[in-house]
């Protein structure tokens, strides 16, 4: 079963087309790399997967209308500086129309799941750059979807915070999450089932990370050899 | 920091699990906005001694130093006709003299307190002023009123008792009408706030409705709206002693619709501006508009109509006659019913403008 989709995706901005005809489909329980460079669409392409952003042409999965199947994790920190951790957890929980004990349950059991339990009481804004990101990652789990967007959770953080956050990806991919992860790191990806690498709004090549590397030494050296 | 392994046993997220619906999902959305909302004005000390300062300030300003000149103030005489004296105020322009006499100076109280006119001057037989009546709950007029009418005391002195001028209502000219100004631009820079920090692409990914968004940054501000109106109300009478003449009931009543529209533009400046300075900008352009074309400081009746018609767009126009008239005359809901319905128009109008203007996509 195909859990998330983009059927030859078209999105443009005034004259710039910052998608051109984008495939990819992931099927239930996969875990799905984007790569690609700056300005090369992943955000974009992300958004209109999570129906943040319309597009001009094609078909996504799962889409606004979609929604409640989904977590997203966008890059860069969208949660309330001034709000406590756990005033964060709670209130994007009620969003999601969780009861108290439901909310409290999952956040409870992600913050702990995260190794984040210690810092309930902390204003988020005075969190770490990777604490940020592990918080960001629990918020849009706290309704247990079953499609997650990542879109460049790491990017940022050091390389330790790094290594803790792919953890939690792993601990999700064999809970039976659906992920479809970007990232501008080409090592990165080579953890992923599949890599989707993605340069100026197009598809250039998919595979999993030995079918993409061929003979080359590293995905970085193969894609360098395939861009445009 | 250090490696940590993440998922203690029975800990992991794995999808789907069975999770506990809220009974009222879009109630408790609603309350968790407002509540999200006053734990981020409460941090948030700058703003909140913005709150609380800024109407008080303007209070004290207003009640002590403002000073303008109006002119064609309506008149009339009770009792008695006096030639002289109806061409003595007609020769400067300041006041527009009815032609009809009022019966006696209860028909002449009643003529002011109903806004008919702002002066009576009560004649006697003998054709002297014996008595001025002027409406102090306009502030400028009753100011003019009171320095053009006082030659009236001297001319009668030595032939007669001196004439007494008494300034009804509002003694100390003072107004309490400030206090939503800051509240406007406080919810005109919510969503862009949320826009800004980007907090805004989370609420979109989240099942909240646009009304519940709305609605959730409106109610904290209406609750600090009136809880301004109290602390102005205290000080009015503390320092101006300014009564409450009619029902505070009605009066909060009246508040509560005043602050809906006034915040519900506040919300459709937040839909169109993109930035805070931006948000800042138009909040101004609002405001002063309300403060020039209410009512509140030049009568509406001294405007043409080219530009009157702004007046009725802006919810300070109706708040400031609900205001004389319950504060200082103690008119009752018989008297208000047209400002009323103003206010609520205008409430669900730009309310709704804002829900309808904000869209949960980032194109």
């Amino acid at each position: 079963m195909i859990e998330i989709l983009a059927d030859g995706v078209v999105k443009t901005f005034g004259r710039t087309r910052a998608l051109d005809h984008v495939d990819l489909a992931v099927p239930s329980g996969a875990l799905w790399g984007v790569v690609g460079a700056d300005g090369a669409g992943k955000t974009t392409l992300f958004r209109c997967i999570a129906g943040l952003l319309r597009v001009d042409s094609g078909r996504v999965l799962p889409g606004r209308a979609g929604q409640a199947r989904l977590g997203f994790a966008q890059q860069g920190f969208h949660l309330y500086p001034d709000l406590t951790v756990e005033e964060n957890v709670g209130f994007i929980g009620s969003l999601y129309g969780l009861s108290r004990a439901a909310a409290a349950q999952s956040a409870g059991e992600l913050l702990a799941f995260a190794a984040l339990s210690d810092r309930r009481s902390s204003l988020a804004g005075e969190l770490s750059g990777g604490m940020k990101q592990k918080l960001t990652l629990v918020c849009s789990l706290l309704h247990r979807p079953p499609v997650l967007l990542l879109d460049e959770p790491t990017t940022g953080v050091d390389p330790l915070s790094r290594l803790e956050f792919w953890d939690l990806v792993e601990h999700l991919r064999v809970g039976g999450s659906t992920v479809l992860l970007a990232s501008a790191y080409f090592d990165e990806v080579e953890r992923c089932d599949r890599v989707v690498y993605l340069a100026h709004g197009r598809v250039v090549a998919t595979g999993t990370p030995s079918e993409l590397r061929g003979g080359h030494a590293s995905l970085e050296e193969a894609f360098l050899e395939m861009t445009p | 920091m250090t490696v940590t392994k993440p998922a203690a046993a029975g800990t992991e997220p794995g999808p789907p699990r069975v999770v506990l619906e809220a009974r009222h999902p879009g109630w408790q959305r609603l309350g968790s906005m407002v509540r999200k909302e006053f734990i981020e004005i409460r941090r948030d000390r700058r703003t909140l001694a913005l709150i609380v300062a800024v109407p008080v300030i303007l209070l004290v300003i207003f009640g002590y130093a403002a000073n303008f000149q109006v002119q064609h103030i309506p008149a009339e005489f009770a009792g008695h006709d006096s030639p002289l004296l109806r061409s003595a105020l007609g020769t400067n322009g300041d006041f527009a003299v009815r032609l009809g006499v009022a019966a006696d100076q209860a028909a002449a109280e009643s003529d002011i307190q109903h806004g008919r006119v702002g002066v009576a001057v009560v004649v006697g037989a003998d054709g002297r002023p014996a008595r001025v009546l002027i409406d102090g709950s306009n502030l400028l007029t009753a100011m003019t009123a009171e320095r053009e009418l006082a030659p009236l005391q001297g001319a009668s002195a030595g032939a007669a008792p001196p004439v007494s001028v008494d300034v009804l209502y509002n003694p100390s000219f003072s107004s309490t009408t400030f206090m939503t100004q800051v509240a406007l631009v406080l919810t005109a820079l919510g969503v862009v706030r949320e826009r800004e920090r980007g907090t805004i692409e989370q609420l979109m990914i989240t099942p909240v409705r646009k009304l519940e968004l709305m609605l959730g940054k409106t109610i904290p501000y209406l609750v600090i709206g009136l809880c301004d109106l109290v602390i102005v109300l205290l000080v009015s009478w503390a320092l101006f002693n300014v009564p409450v003449r009619g029902s505070i009931p009605l009066l909060f009543g009246e508040a509560l619709l005043f602050l809906t529209a006034t915040l519900g533009m506040g919300l459709l400046i937040s839909t169109v501006a993109r930035t805070q300075l931006q948000a800042m900008q138009m909040s101004v352009f609002v405001q002063l508009p309300q403060l020039l074309l209410s009512g509140l400081i030049f009568p509406l009746a001294a405007m043409p109509w080219g530009v009157r018609w702004i007046s009725y767009l802006l919810p300070l126009t109706y708040f400031v006659s609900v205001a004389r008239g319950v504060l200082l005359k103690g008119i009752g809901p018989a008297d208000l019913w047209p400002e009323t319905i103003g206010l609520a128009i205008l409430a669900v109008t730009y309310v709704s403008l804002a829900a309808l203007r904000f869209r949960k996509t980032l194109d």
